[in-house]
C-alpha cells in the first residue's frame, strides 16, 4: 500500500514516469489478487479441497449434473430426489450463472487438454473471482476519485473479512461471483454516466445480465441505479448523458434479465422492479418538458408544467394502485417486506426468522467484518459530498442505502462491504496524498500531468484544482517533514493492524468447512472429526437407491449431494407446510410420528447429535425452531409451551417436560445414550453440549430401529420399520376379533350358517322320509 | 386529548369506586346473581374492573361462580417504577376493550385488575412478589398451574393474551387495536413542516445546496446504522445493566448482544474517528500559519489513534480471545 504513495517520488526522479506508474499499478493489483487468493485458502490447506457447508453442495450437485449432461438438460432438469414426493424443477428455480461460469471454465480447460475435476474448479472459483472483484473495484474507484484511491480500494476488498466470509475456497455460492458482477456493473454504469455513450450503457446492461443470472441480489442494482438517476434529476443535474445511459441500460437490461428462467416476467410484474420503470417514465417526461420549455414562453410553460406534473403524478399513482389491485403487479415478497417493516418476519415468517443470516446486525459484527474501514468510511462520504459530482452522488446513495440494509440483515453486510472499501480508500488516499508529498521539491510537472491524464468533464474539478494552486505558496511553510512522517507511520500502523486483523478473522472465523470438524487436544494435536461424510457415505453404500431420508432441512442438500439419496425437505425452503410436516413428525411422540412417516413414505431418519463431542449446532439445539414451525401450521397438535418446564426453560434433563422427553427427536438423539459413560467424572448419559445428565435414559423404540451411528455419534441414522406382518387387534370392529355369538348346544338352531331344516341325525336311526321328500321337491 | 380522556376516565372511576365500594361492603352476603349483575354493571362502564382486597375475595374467591375472570396484578403507581406494568396495562386495556365492544360480549368473562398499592393482601394471598402477572380465574374451582400466563416466554401482547384466554376459556376474542395514527401524523407533520419551511424560504433556497448539512444528514444515518441502532429497534435491549451489587455495566459482556448506552458510546467513538480523519485533511487547506496547521494535524491524528484504540479495546473486551490491541490494552 505504501507503493501508491512512493510512486510520486519515483515519478519525479525518472524520465519515463508513465511507464513506472503502470508498472507500480500493475504490481500492486497483482499482489492484491495474489493476497486475496491465498488468504482464502486456509480451509484447503488445513483440511482438503472440499465443498463447504450446505448451499454450496446443491450448487455443486447442479454443476456436476450440468457438466455430466448439457446446458439444456440442466435447464429442463426435474430433480425427483428433492422435496419427496413433490420434486423440484431445478432449471426454473435456480440462478444458473454460477453453474454456467464454472461449467464453461471446465469446458475451456478440457478443450485445452487440461484435465481438471469439476470439483476443484468449484472449490477455487470464489477465490479466483475475488481477484476479479479487486480489479473491478480498482476501476470503479479510479472513475470516482483517483487511481491511488483505486489501488487502496483494491487492496482493501482483497482481504476484507466482510467479503471473505462468503468467498473462501470451497464456499461455492452465488455471492462469490455476484460481488464481482455487482462492482463491475457499477463501474460500467459510472463510465456510462460519465461518457454518455450507448456503448458503455450496453455493456452495463450485459454485466447486469450476468448479475441477474448469478444472484437474487440484482434487485439492489435495479433499484440503486434508478435512485441515482432520480436524485440527479432532483439535483438539477439532468443531462443527455444520463438520458442515454439510463435508457440504454434499462431497456437492454430488462430484456436481458427476462431471459433468465427463474426471473421470467418479474421485471415487469413485481413491485421490486417498479421503481426502475417509474424512473424510466419520469426521465422521458423530464426530457419532454425540457423540449417543450424551448418552444413555449415562460408563463405558458409554468402553467403547462404544473398541469403536467399533477396529471403525471396522478396517472402513475392510479396506474400502480390499479395494477396492484388487479393482481397484475405482485406486492412485495416476504423477504423484501421484512427489510422495510423490521418486525414483520419475527411475527409472520418463522422460517425466515429462524435463519441466523437474517438477524439484525450488532455493532460488533460491523467492526468484526470491516475493522478500521467502518470508522473511516464516513470520512470518505464526507469528502465525496463536499466535492460532489454526478458519479459521487452514486457512491453516497450506495453507502446510505447499503448501510441501512446491512443494519437490518447480517447477510447484506456483503453488499455494504465493497462500498465501505471504496469510501475508506478515498479517505485514506486523500490523507496519504497530502502527507506523503514532499513540500520542498515541488514541481509543476506532476500537476500538468494530472490535468492531462484526467479528462474531467465536471465543474467541480477545475475549481478544486484552482484552490489547491492558490494554497501552494503557503504550503512551503507547511506542516513539516517530521510531523508528516509521524502521521504517515501512525496511519500505516493502523492499516497493518487491519491486515493482521483480516488474516486472524479469516483464519479463525471463516475458514471452517463445517463438513469436517477439527478438535484440538491439550498438547495441540489436531483431531479430525469426519462423521458427516462417514454417515453420508454409509447412506450411499448401504441403502436402496430410491430410499427416502427424513432429516431437518439444514441437511437436505448434503444428503442429496454426498449421500445421493432422496430427501423430504432441503435448504431451498420453498414449501413451508412440507417443512412443518417434518417438524411435526420430529416433535410428536413415536406413534404419531410413525403415522406421519408412513404418510410421507420415509425409509430412514437422520439426526445430528452433538452430545458426545459437545457440538453445539445439533438438532436438539435447533429443536425449538422445528416446534415453532410445526406449530405455525398445526397449532392444534403441537404447542411450543408443552416443550418447556413450568419455569419456562428448555431442559433435556429429568426436570424437562414430559412431551419433550418422549418426542421423536429426543428419542432418536438419545437412544442408547444412557448406557454411555464418557469419562469417570460424569454419570452415564451426560450430554456435553447441554452440560446435563439426560432425563430419559431408558428409551425404547417400537417403530424405528437404529441403522447406523457414526464414530463420534454426530450423525445417527434410523431405519423406519415396515408395518409388522400381523397387527394385534385392538379395535372392536376389526374382522380378526372373535365372534360375539356364543354357541350353546341347546339352541343349536341359532348357530351361524346353520340350515333351517337340517335333518336331525340321531345316532342309530335312519333319517325320516318326510324330510327326504321335501328336499326332493325343492 | 388522549391524556385528558384518561384523566376523565380515572376521575370517573375514582368516583365510581368510592360509590360502589360503600354500597358493596354493606351487604356482605350477596347471591351469585347479584354479583354477576354487579360485575356486568361495572364492566359496561369500564372494560377493566378495578378491584381491591375485599372485592377480590368477594368476586373471585367466593363460590359458586359461573363466570371466568382474567385478573391482572400490577403496580401502576409512579413510585413503584414499573415501566413494564404500564405497557402491560395498555395491552390489557386493548383486549378488554375488544371484548367489551365485541358482539359476543357476555357475562361469561370479565377483565379485572388489582393494583399493588390498593390490594397488597391480594398479592400476599396469591404468594406473588412480582408484577405484572396475568391469572385466569376459571368458572369452576381455583386457578391451576396453567392459569397463570407465562409472560416471560410469550410476552404480554394483546394477541398473546387473546390466545391464552382462548386456550383457557374457549372464548375467541378478536383484537381490535385502536389504529395508531401517531406515526402517520408525525410523518405528515414533518412533511408539512418541510413544505412550510420551503415555502417560507422560497426566495432563498440556497440552504438546499448546502453540502455540509446534507453530509451531516448522510453521516448520521451511517453512524446510526453502523452502531447497531436497528438491532436495538428490533430486539429492544435494556438501556444498561445493573447487577445485584449495584454495579452498572455499560458494555454487554458477549459479542452477541449490546446495550443501548453501548451503541451511543460506539456512535461517539465512530464519529470522533471520522472527525479526526477530516481534521487531518482540512489541516492542509486551512488558511492559517504553519504552527496552527501542525497542531491541527496532530490533533486529528491523536483523535483518530486514540479513539480507534479505545474502540478496539471495547471490541476486545466483548470478543473473547481476540488477540490484538492498539495503544490501549
Amino acid at each position: 500500500m505504501a507503493d501508491t504513495g512512493s510512486k510520486t517520488d519515483i515519478r519525479n526522479s525518472l524520465t519515463k514516469p508513465a511507464g513506472w506508474l503502470s508498472l507500480v499499478t500493475f504490481a500492486v493489483l497483482s499482489l492484491a489478487c495474489v493476497a486475496g487468493f491465498s488468504s482464502r485458502l486456509f480451509a484447503v490447506i488445513r483440511f482438503e479441497s472440499i465443498i463447504h457447508e450446505f448451499d454450496p453442495w446443491f450448487n455443486y450437485r447442479a454443476t456436476h449434473h450440468m457438466v455430466a449432461t448439457n446446458f439444456y438438460d440442466f435447464l429442463n432438469w426435474f430433480d425427483e430426489r428433492a422435496w419427496y414426493p413433490l420434486g423440484r424443477i431445478v432449471g426454473g428455480t435456480v440462478y444458473p450463472g454460477l453453474m454456467v461460469t464454472s461449467g464453461s471454465i471446465h469446458y475451456v480447460l478440457s478443450l485445452l487438454n487440461i484435465p481438471v475435476h469439476i470439483r476443484d474448479i468449484c472449490v477455487f472459483l470464489a477465490p479466483m473471482f475475488s481477484g476479479l472483484t479487486a480489479l473491478a473495484t480498482y476501476f470503479f474507484t479510479k472513475e470516482l476519485w483517483t487511481p491511488g484511491a483505486g489501488l487502496f480500494a483494491a487492496c482493501f476488498i482483497a482481504i476484507v473479512p466482510g467479503y471473505i466470509s462468503r468467498s473462501v475456497a470451497g464456499s461455492y455460492d452465488n455471492e462469490g461471483i455476484a460481488i464481482f458482477a455487482l462492482m463491475f456493473t457499477y463501474y460500467l454504469w459510472i463510465k456510462a454516466v460519465k461518457t454518455g455513450a450507448i456503448f458503455w450503457g450496453a455493456l452495463t446492461a450485459l454485466s447486469y445480465f450476468y448479475m441477474v443470472s448469478a444472484w437474487g441480489g440484482y434487485v439492489f442494482i435495479i433499484n440503486l441505479i434508478p435512485l441515482h438517476v432520480f436524485v440527479l434529476l432532483l439535483m438539477g443535474r439532468f443531462s443527455r448523458r444520463i438520458y442515454v445511459a439510463y435508457n440504454t441500460f434499462y431497456i437492454l437490461g430488462t430484456i436481458l434479465s427476462m431471459q433468465v428462467p427463474f426471473v421470467g416476467f418479474q421485471p415487469l410484474k413485481t413491485s421490486e422492479h417498479m421503481a426502475a420503470a417509474g424512473v424510466f417514465a419520469l426521465l422521458h417526461a423530464y426530457a419532454f418538458l425540457q423540449y417543450v420549455q424551448g418552444v413555449l414562453t415562460k408563463s405558458e410553460f409554468r402553467y403547462f408544467f404544473l398541469f403536467a406534473i399533477v396529471a403525471a403524478a396522478g396517472l402513475v399513482f392510479l396506474a400502480v394502485v390499479g395494477l396492484t389491485w388487479a393482481g397484475v403487479v405482485a406486492p412485495w415478497s416476504g423477504r423484501f417486506y421484512s427489510l422495510w417493516d423490521t418486525g414483520y418476519a419475527k411475527i409472520h415468517i418463522p422460517i425466515i426468522a429462524s435463519v441466523s443470516e437474517h438477524q439484525p446486525t450488532t455493532w460488533v459484527s460491523f467492526f468484526f467484518d470491516l475493522h478500521i474501514l467502518i470508522c473511516v468510511f464516513p470520512a470518505g462520504v464526507w469528502f465525496c459530498i463536499k466535492n460532489i459530482n454526478d458519479e459521487r452522488v452514486f457512491i453516497v446513495l450506495y453507502a446510505v442505502s447499503a448501510v441501512y440494509f446491512a443494519g437490518v440483515m447480517v447477510r447484506l453486510m456483503l453488499t455494504l462491504t465493497p462500498c465501505v472499501c471504496v469510501l475508506a480508500a478515498i479517505a485514506f488516499s486523500k490523507t496519504f496524498e497530502i502527507y506523503l508529498k514532499d513540500d520542498t521539491t515541488k514541481s509543476n510537472v506532476e500537476e500538468e500531468k494530472q490535468e492531462k491524464n484526467s479528462q474531467y468533464y465536471d465543474k467541480v474539478q477545475p475549481g478544486k484544482k484552482q484552490r489547491i494552486r492558490e494554497d501552494r505558496p503557503k504550503d512551503a511553510e507547511g506542516i513539516g517533514m517530521n510531523i508528516k512522517s509521524i502521521i504517515i507511520i501512525c496511519l500505516l500502523m493502523m492499516l497493518m493492524l487491519f491486515a493482521v486483523h483480516c488474516t486472524w478473522v479469516t483464519s479463525n472465523a471463516y475458514s471452517s468447512p463445517s463438513i469436517v470438524l477439527a478438535s484440538y487436544g491439550n498438547d495441540g494435536t489436531r483431531n479430525i472429526l469426519d462423521d458427516f461424510r462417514e454417515a453420508y457415505y454409509w447412506l450411499r453404500q448401504n441403502t436402496d437407491d430410491k430410499a427416502r431420508v427424513m432429516s431437518w432441512w439444514d441437511y437436505g442438500y448434503q444428503i442429496a449431494g454426498m449421500g445421493n439419496r432422496t430427501t423430504l425437505v432441503d435448504n431451498n425452503t420453498w414449501n413451508n407446510s412440507h417443512i412443518a410436516m417434518v417438524g411435526k413428525a420430529m416433535s410428536s411422540n413415536e406413534t404419531a410420528a410413525y403415522d406421519i412417516m408412513r404418510l410421507l413414505d420415509v425409509n430412514y431418519v437422520l439426526v445430528i447429535f452433538g452430545g458426545v463431542i459437545g457440538y453445539s449446532g445439533d438438532d436438539i439445539n435447533k429443536f425449538l425452531w422445528m416446534v415453532r414451525i410445526a406449530e405455525g401450521e398445526h397449532p392444534r397438535d403441537i404447542k411450543e409451551s408443552d416443550y418447556f418446564t413450568p419455569q419456562g426453560e428448555f431442559r433435556v434433563d429429568s426436570s424437562g417436560s414430559k412431551t419433550l422427553l418422549n418426542c421423536l427427536m429426543y428419542k432418536l438423539s438419545y437412544y442408547r445414550f444412557g448406557e454411555l459413560q464418557l469419562d469417570f467424572r460424569t454419570p452415564p448419559g451426560y450430554d456435553r453440549t447441554r452440560g446435563v445428565e439426560i432425563g430419559n435414559k431408558n428409551i425404547k423404540l417400537t417403530h424405528l430401529e437404529e441403522a447406523y451411528t457414526t464414530e463420534h455419534w454426530l450423525v445417527r441414522i434410523y431405519r423406519v420399520k415396515d408395518l409388522s406382518n400381523r397387527i394385534e387387534a385392538t379395535f372392536s370392529d376389526t374382522k380378526a376379533k372373535k365372534p360375539k355369538v356364543k354357541y350353546s348346544r341347546k339352541t343349536s338352531k341359532k348357530k351361524r350358517g346353520s340350515l333351517k331344516h337340517k335333518p336331525k341325525v340321531v345316532p342309530g336311526k335312519k333319517p325320516t322320509k318326510k324330510t327326504k321328500t321335501k328336499s326332493k321337491k325343492n | 386529548m388522549d391524556v385528558a380522556k384518561k384523566l376523565c376516565f380515572s376521575l370517573l372511576l375514582v368516583v365510581l369506586l368510592v360509590h360502589y365500594g360503600n354500597s358493596t361492603t354493606k351487604k356482605k352476603e350477596t347471591t351469585m346473581g347479584d354479583r354477576v349483575s354487579q360485575l356486568m354493571d361495572w364492566s359496561s362502564r369500564k372494560s377493566v374492573i378495578r378491584l381491591n382486597g375485599d372485592k377480590f375475595r368477594m368476586y373471585l374467591k367466593s363460590t359458586p361462580r359461573n363466570y371466568s375472570v382474567v385478573l391482572m396484578l400490577t403496580a401502576l403507581q409512579p413510585q413503584r417504577q414499573c415501566a413494564v406494568c404500564k405497557q402491560a396495562n395498555d395491552e390489557f386495556t386493548i383486549i378488554a376493550n375488544s371484548w367489551r365492544y365485541s358482539n359476543q360480549f357476555s357475562n361469561k368473562l370479565f377483565f379485572a385488575m388489582v393494583d399493588f398499592d390498593e390490594g397488597q393482601d391480594v398479592f400476599s394471598s396469591l404468594k406473588l412478589n412480582s408484577a405484572p402477572v396475568f391469572i385466569h380465574f376459571p368458572a369452576k374451582g381455583k386457578p391451576k398451574k396453567g392459569d397463570t400466563m407465562d409472560i416471560h416466554r410469550v410476552g404480554f401482547a394483546a394477541e398473546q393474551l387473546s390466545k391464552f384466554i382462548a386456550e383457557r376459556t374457549d372464548i375467541q376474542i378478536r383484537i381490535f387495536r385502536p389504529p395508531n395514527y401517531s406515526g402517520t401524523l408525525a410523518l405528515v407533520l414533518l412533511f408539512s413542516l418541510i413544505a412550510g419551511l420551503l415555502y417560507l424560504k422560497r426566495n432563498n433556497l440556497e440552504f438546499l445546496y448546502n453540502k455540509t448539512s446534507w453530509a451531516i444528514a448522510a453521516l448520521s444515518i451511517i453512524f446510526a446504522m453502523t452502531s447497531g441502532q436497528m438491532w436495538n429497534h428490533i430486539r429492544g435491549p435494556p438501556f444498561m445493566h445493573k447487577n445485584q451489587q449495584g454495579q452498572v455495566a455499560y458494555i454487554h459482556g458477549s459479542s452477541q448482544g449490546q446495550f443501548i448506552v453501548e451503541t451511543y458510546i460506539v456512535i461517539i467513538l465512530n464519529a470522533a474517528i471520522c472527525v479526526g480523519m477530516v481534521l487531518l485533511n482540512e489541516a492542509q487547506h486551512m488558511k492559517a500559519d504553519a504552527g496552527k496547521k501542525r497542531i491541527m494535524a496532530l490533533i486529528g491524528l491523536g483523535t483518530v489513534a486514540f479513539f480507534f484504540s479505545l474502540l478496539l479495546s471495547v471490541f476486545r473486551s466483548k470478543y473473547q480471545g481476540y488477540p490484538y490491541s492498539f495503544l490501549i490494552k
